[in-house]
This record gives C-alpha cells, structure tokens and sequence, in this order.
C-alpha cells in the first residue's frame, strides 16, 4: 500500500516541502529510505524500527520503501522521523487510509517513541502548507505563534497514533509555559565618565552606524558594547518572526513562550571560523553568527585577532545585508543585516594612541596595522578611542543616563530617519544624503578646511555628512546641518589607528 | 689621501662587521692598496699589530672578510665614488673638521656633502627620542629654528622624531641663518629612514651631511651609537629634548660627558615616559634647557630678547577655555569636556576649528596643542 505526508527540511534559513511517501508490499522483508538523505535522515530507520515497537505498532515483515519528494533536494537531521513512522503506519494499514489527509508533521523520534523537537522547526514549519500540523509538544507553543495552520503537539509516537485512529482525542495544548526569569538586560547608567563613549554608541543605535572602538585594555570596550542593544528598538513583528526563524535554524536556544522581540547581541570569539561566522557549514548550510546578529548587533572584541580572511568575508554582509553561499549542491542567501561593533587595541601593547606611552616597537606596530584591510575599517563609520577612565571617577560621580531615556532619543531620531523612507541614517543612499543635509554657512567652511587640509577624504565627507545628520536628529534638530554637528560628527571619527607620532 | 686609494680604503671600510675601531686597526696595518691585497689573501689576520688592535676575533675575522673582499671591486667602488660626488676625508686632509682632530675616537674616515666651511664656529647638538610628544617636536623645532637664526649650526642626527623636527627648525629659518648639519649612520646615499628623504635632501643641500660609514652602508643597529659619538663631538653642547629612561639620545650624552661637552636638558612633566630620562638628567645634575636664548646665551650668544608670544587673550573664550586646560600635556575627549565645562557638541567644533587653526593636534583620542 502507498500513502503520503508533508513534512520539511531546512536549507540555510527556509524550509523546503518535503513529501514522504511510504510503500509497503509483499516481498523480501526490508526498510530502505531513498530521494538524497543525509546521514542523520537514513539513521531514521533504526530510530523509526524501534519508536514503532516502543509504542505497541506492528513492524510489517514486508518490503518498506520511504521516497523523500522532491529527490533532488537534500533531507537533513532527524526532522523527518515522525512523517516517515506515520506513514509507515498508513502504508501497513494500522492506521486508517485517509487520516493523514491534510496533515503535516514535524519531529525526531526517540527509540521508546518519545516526539521531540529539532533545531529549525520554525522554517520547518512556515515551509509546509497543510491545515493541521503535527509537532512535538515542547515546541507547540512556538509553532503555534508562526504557524498559519491547526497546531497539533504529542508527546510519544502512541498518542499521534491514537489520535489519528479516533481511538482518543488529540490531547490539549500544553498549557502556556512559565515565562521564566528575563534576562536582565545591561542598563547605560552603569558606565561612569565615558562621555563620549556613550554619545557614541547612541549616535550608532540612532542612525545604524558601524562603530569601532579602540582603547587600551581595561577600557570597558565590551561593557559599551553590551549595552548598545539595549538603545535599539525593539523588533517589530516581521523582524521578530524572521530573526526567530533564524535562530531556529541556527539551533539557538529560543525563548519558551514568544519570539525573538529583543535585538540579539551576538559575540563570537576571535577564534572563530568563517564558515561560523557568515554561515554556510554543515549539509544545511546553517546560517552564521552574522545571521544570527539580523537586526541586532555583531560584536567583534578584538578585532586585530580575527584571521584577515574571515573579517574580509564580513564585507559583502555590511554591504548588502545578505550574504549568498553557494555550495556544488545548493545556494542559499541568508539574511545578515546587523550593527557592527568592533573593539581593538591600538597596538599589541595598548597605548599607541597616547603620544609617549606606547612600548611596542614600529615593527609590532606596523605589522599589528597591517591584519586589518583599509576596505573593511572603511565601513565603520563610527571610530572612537575610548581611554581607561580615571579611578577617580568611577567611585564618585554621578550615575549617568539610563538606557531608558537614551532609548527614548534614538527612537525619536528614527522617527525622523522614517519620514526619509529609511529605518536608519545608515540606509540613506548618497543622493537622498545629499539632499537631506544642506549645510550652514559655518558648516560648510568647517567642512571645506578639513578637506583641504587633508584631514578628510572625499569619501570620508560622506561619512561625516551622514554622521552630522543623526547627530542633528538626535538634537531634534531640522535641516541645515550646523557647524556643531559637523563638528562633533569629526570628533567621533579618529583614525582607527594612530600614525606616527608629528616629524 | 691618494685618489688611487680612494677604491681601497672604500673597499675596507665596507667589509662586514667593520666599525671605527677595526677599521682604524686596517687602516694602520700598511698602504690600503696593500693591505687590500692582505686581506685578499686571507692573511691581514697573521699581522701583529693588526691581532694586538683585534684581539682573538683577528683570525675567523680574517676568513671573514676574505669571502666578503672576493666579491668586491676597488676600481668600481671608485668609480662609484667618483659618480656619488662625494668627499672623502682622513685625517690628513686640511679640511677635516677640528672638533674630531684631538678626538678620543675620531672618525678615520668621512664622507661629506655638502661644503665643510658651512658648519658655523658655533654649534648646538639637538638630540632626542624619535617617539617624541607634540610638546618635545615643538620645543625641537623652536630651538632649532632660534639656534640657525643666531648663527648656530644645528647638529642632529636625521632620525625621526626630536632630530628632524630640530633641523625642520633649522631649515625654516629665513635666508642667512646657521646651515644646519645632518650626521648620519648609514651610507650617505642610504636614505634611513626612508620618511625623512625630503628632509635629508634639504639638509644636503643648504647644509652638510656627514657619515663615516661608506656609500652602500646600511641602517646596522650599532652604527647609530657610534654616529652620536660623532654628533657629541662636533657639538659645543648637547640638548636632549625628551628622552625615556634608556633612550639612545642618553648615549650622545655619555659621549659628550666623556669629551666635556655641556649637556643641557629640557624639562617635561614627570608623568611623561618621554621625559624620563631628561628629568633624570636634571636631577643628576645637567642644566635645563629653558629657552633658546638661554641655550644661546651659554655659547656666548646675546640675542635681543626674542618676542616670546605673549598670551595676548583668546580670540574666542572657548577656544581658551579649551587651550588652557591643554597646558598640562594631552587629554582626552572626555576630560576636555569635562574641565572647559562645554557640551560635547560645542567641544566637536572648537577642537575642529582649533585643528584647522593649527593650534591643537590629535592622535587617535588624544589632544595636544600644537605651536
């Protein structure tokens, strides 16, 4: 007998329809699984042998054939155990012919015929177009909050089969999972001194600019950082859904009771590979660390220890906010739009910056300048030296403003940046910059002077521009741009590394 | 000297590992032309006087120098000199500069650009760090300048830092003032470092360079203490401008306490590694360099009291708020801020326009006035 269910696969962030048809004949007792399962998929097998017998079925003594639809599409993980174990069931005749009618299932089955969820369910899921979907029920409720179809949750293998036979009904929802303690989220008003840090970091929530910090060691580089998703909107709900979607796919731990609402902070060490951090590896093509920072931010600590070549590849993302990979056997793009951060020393010492206190030689030095590509420092539009505060300071003096009302201005400021069509500064192209900044007298002539004494380039004109914008949104300020915007926008661009000192 | 020697005592001086000790140890050992000839042979290390001045090294030194001479060619290396235009001077010549006459070590040989009669009666060493503060280039510069005008040759070494702003001092003085004078470690057409080739060709020219290494000599890291020996001597006293605690200015003053060459120092914060080893001097007791007219005055030179720029009130009272806490060396963004009292806004524009201005620098988060 010949039956079919939806089921789907996870290819980089989307999922891909799966049909799995099951036929059982007479013949020489065998199980075999065809249509390009990968090693994980043709295990289902043994894990579907014996979830079956765990659960009071019958193995059919006959010839089992399981074709995984479209057979040119890789099938990846366990997803696809439970559509295969019920199948079987139909295809055998233990479970009525057409109660698989209109039914997708999504779950890895464990050998006593527990359901459980797997990494991507969520794509999984969006991928299959069916009006009740089967999955486990630790995942129902985040299913539920995606899914367009009837959710269905099982725990083990017998209650879906019960279930479908008529014997009982299909058991409740779980009820709606303890939120748990939220994690708290760091808050602005911890940092003392650091003004023009924190003007920093704020300017970057506001307008989306990359932002590289360099200081020395103990600086509190990483402490900024952290709080900067604090400062960015919350996702709304189509940025929610989608970085949710990635996570799933990622094999992130998700929050239990609703999606993804808070910018995601994503910091991977410098030991990381490229593969890690754009995506691309498994059979999967699972998406990176960059994918993973979508509508949040991207922390690098220490970016003069990242191998030259990983950082480079980081370079198509901050362009287009995607990234495409492209393997022999598939192509994907993931989504990859995020707020980089970077943090570096000056040199391997620390100090360069400070005139007369570096002790590194001009070799270390040079070969220290020489691990990052101009191309990718280019992009930051944002480059601060953030010194080690005065001790002093940070035992007295006053908290400073809170996350709160800091969060409060950058989204007044992308308020303004929406009325240009844009989400942020960032996303302005060059023309529309053009005509969003016209320039005061003063502004121009500050402008004029810097260029022709070399201290800025024509590309870094632009740079400023945008910069002097989002400070002026941030003001409230209406167009023209003022010589303090222009200003403080040249102040908040030092260059990432010192040169040698004057002579 | 012979101009047939010329190629020779060239060829000698470039064998490998030949300072001025050696180098005078060769010299002495007979006629270049056959002590070449020797040390062709592989037997310049059998001489006495040769071992007596060399040591035990004497033999593997001697094969040594075989391999290296067989690939070298007198006639060319002459040939080359005659194209490079320089002078070549021992001992002997008329021309060869007093100071090293009655030198403990004075240099056996010398290549020179540039006309010997230029170096003025008076002269003035200005040595320091080649990681220098904005505060030690301008002190630099300003003595240099100030020195050249009086009519004192500025002595320095052409590396970067202290010494180049020193002789950008010089250069900048107008028409008739000192010429100033570069010595140099390398070969003299072996620009190092490189940065400074345009100041190196502006020496050459209004002034003179100096070197006993021959053409072709390379920046070897004992070349330079043994090229501040010579900066000691020719100087009538040494100012070291900023120095950190073992720096290599520290090595001209050695050299100049050894040949009783005044040594001044210009103080610096005592917070500054850059001033360490100048308020080290200080304490040890070298006279501080406080002006330039002082400096000058120690040679016996009165100037009119120079016009120092009086603090004639700030054209904008931001821009002198910002100044004033400036004084006291470099500060960050977030201090600035804090002690001028302006708004982060206010303080982007007036350190923009002070940098326009010329009045205050950067380096990376750090502020410095300039001039």
């Amino acid at each position: 007998m010949f039956t079919t269910i939806s089921s789907a696969t996870v290819l980089g962030v989307e999922g891909q329809p799966v049909t799995v048809e099951a036929h059982v004949s007479s013949g020489l007792p065998g199980f075999s699984i065809v249509g390009l399962p990968d090693t994980a998929c043709r295990e289902a097998r043994d894990r579907v042998r014996a979830a079956l017998l765990s659960s009071g079925c019958r193995w059919p003594q006959k010839r089992v054939t399981v074709n995984l639809a479209p057979s040119g599409v890789r099938k990846v993980g366990s997803g696809l155990d439970l559509a295969i174990a019920l199948a079987l069931l139909v295809a055998d005749d233990q479970l009525g012919a057409d109660c698989l009618q209109g039914l997708g299932a999504v779950g890895e089955l464990g050998l006593d015929g527990t359901v459980r969820a797997v990494p991507g369910i969520l794509p999984a899921v969006d991928a299959i177009d069916t009006s009740e979907i089967l999955v486990a029920r630790e995942a129902a409720h985040l299913v539920h909050l995606v899914s367009r179809a009837e959710v269905r949750s099982v725990a083990t293998l017998r209650e879906a089969a019960e279930a479908l036979a008529g014997a009982s009904p299909w058991p409740p929802p779980p009820p709606d999972p303890d939120p748990g303690p939220s994690e708290p989220v760091p808050d602005l008003t911890d940092v003392r001194g650091q003004h023009a840090a924190r003007r920093a970091l704020e300017i970057a929530a506001a307008g989306g600019h990359h932002l590289l910090m360099v200081g020395p060691p103990g600086a509190g580089k990483t402490m900024l950082a952290r709080r900067l998703p604090g400062l960015l909107p919350r996702l709304d709900p189509g940025q929610s859904l989608a970085v949710t979607k990635i996570h799933s796919a990622a094999g992130l731990p998700l929050p239990t009771d609703r999606l993804v609402t808070d910018p995601p902070f994503r910091d991977p060490h410098h030991s990381t590979t490229m593969v890690a951090l754009i995506g691309g590896g498994a059979p999967t093509l699972r998406p990176g660390e960059a994918s993973c920072a979508t509508h949040g931010v991207l922390f690098l600590d220490e970016l003069g220890e990242f191998p030259p070549h990983v950082l480079d590849a980081l370079r198509q993302p901050l362009e287009q906010g995607s990234i495409r990979i492209a393997r022999a056997a598939a192509s994907v793009v993931l989504p990859a739009r995020f707020l980089l951060v970077a943090a570096m020393n000056p040199c391997p010492c620390g100090e360069a910056s400070r005139p007369g206190y570096c002790r590194c030689s001009d070799r270390e030095r040079a070969r220290y300048r020489r691990r990052l590509s101009g191309p990718l420092l280019d992009r930051f539009d944002l480059r601060i030296d953030v010194t080690r505060p005065d001790t002093n300071r940070l035992l007295g003096g006053e908290p400073g403003e809170s996350t709160a009302v800091v969060a409060a201005r950058v989204a007044a400021a992308r308020e303004r940046a929406a009325h240009r069509g844009v989400r942020c500064n960032a996303e302005l192209t060059d023309a529309t910059l053009e005509a969003a900044t016209p320039l005061e007298k003063g502004a121009s002539a500050l402008l004029d002077t810097a260029l022709r004494l070399g201290s800025l380039t024509a590309r870094g004109l632009t740079r400023v521009r945008r910069l002097a914008l989002t400070i002026a949104d941030l003001a409230g300020a209406d167009a023209p741009l003022t010589a303090e915007h222009i200003g403080m926008a040249l102040a908040l661009r030092s260059e990432p590394l010192s040169r040698d000192e004057a002579a | 000297m012979k101009p047939s020697d010329v190629g020779f005592v060239t060829a000698i001086a470039s064998l490998p590992k030949v300072g001025p000790g050696r180098l005078g140890a060769l010299l002495a050992a007979g006629e270049p032309a056959a002590v070449w000839q020797r040390i062709l042979g592989g037997t310049i290390g059998d001489d006495a006087a040769v071992v007596a001045a060399l040591g035990a090294s004497a033999r593997g030194l001697s094969t040594a120098w075989r391999d290296a001479a067989r690939s070298m060619d007198p006639d060319q290396l002459a040939v080359r000199h005659r194209e490079l235009g320089y002078r070549l001077l021992d001992a002997t010549d008329p021309d060869f500069p007093d100071a090293f006459r009655d030198d403990p070590e004075p240099p056996h040989l010398l290549w020179v650009t540039g006309d010997l009669a230029r170096i003025r009666p008076h002269t003035v060493a200005i040595v320091g760090s080649r990681r220098c503060t904005r505060y030690g280039h301008d002190v630099a510069r300003r003595f240099g300048r100030e020195a050249a005008v009086a009519g004192v040759s500025v002595i320095s070494g052409l590396a970067l830092g202290i010494d180049a702003a020193a002789h950008a001092g010089a250069l900048d003085a107008p028409e008739g003032a000192a010429p100033p004078v570069g010595v140099v470690g390398t070969g003299l057409d072996v620009v190092y470092p490189r940065r400074n080739r345009a100041l190196w060709q502006s020496v050459a020219e209004r002034g003179v360079l100096l070197s006993e290494s021959p053409p072709g000599a390379g920046a070897e890291p004992w070349r330079f203490p043994a090229r501040n020996r010579l900066i000691a001597a020719l100087a009538e006293v040494v100012v070291v401008v900023e120095s950190s605690e073992r720096g290599g200015s520290l090595y001209t003053v050695d050299e100049a306490m050894r040949r009783d060459v005044e040594v001044r120092a210009v103080p610096g914060p005592i917070t500054a590694p850059t001033s360490a080893g100048t308020n080290r001097l200080l304490a040890d007791g070298a006279a501080p360099a406080l002006s330039a007219a002082e400096l000058l005055e120690s040679l016996g030179i009165l100037t009119a009291t120079p016009v120092e720029r009086a603090p004639t009130g700030y054209r904008d009272p931001e821009e002198g708020a910002v100044l004033d806490v400036l004084t006291t060396g470099s500060v960050t963004f977030d201090e600035l801020a804090e002690r001028s009292g302006l708004s982060l806004e206010r303080l982007g524009l007036v350190t923009a326009r002070l940098q326009v201005e010329g009045l205050l620098t950067r380096s990376g988060g750090w502020y410095q006035r300039a001039g």
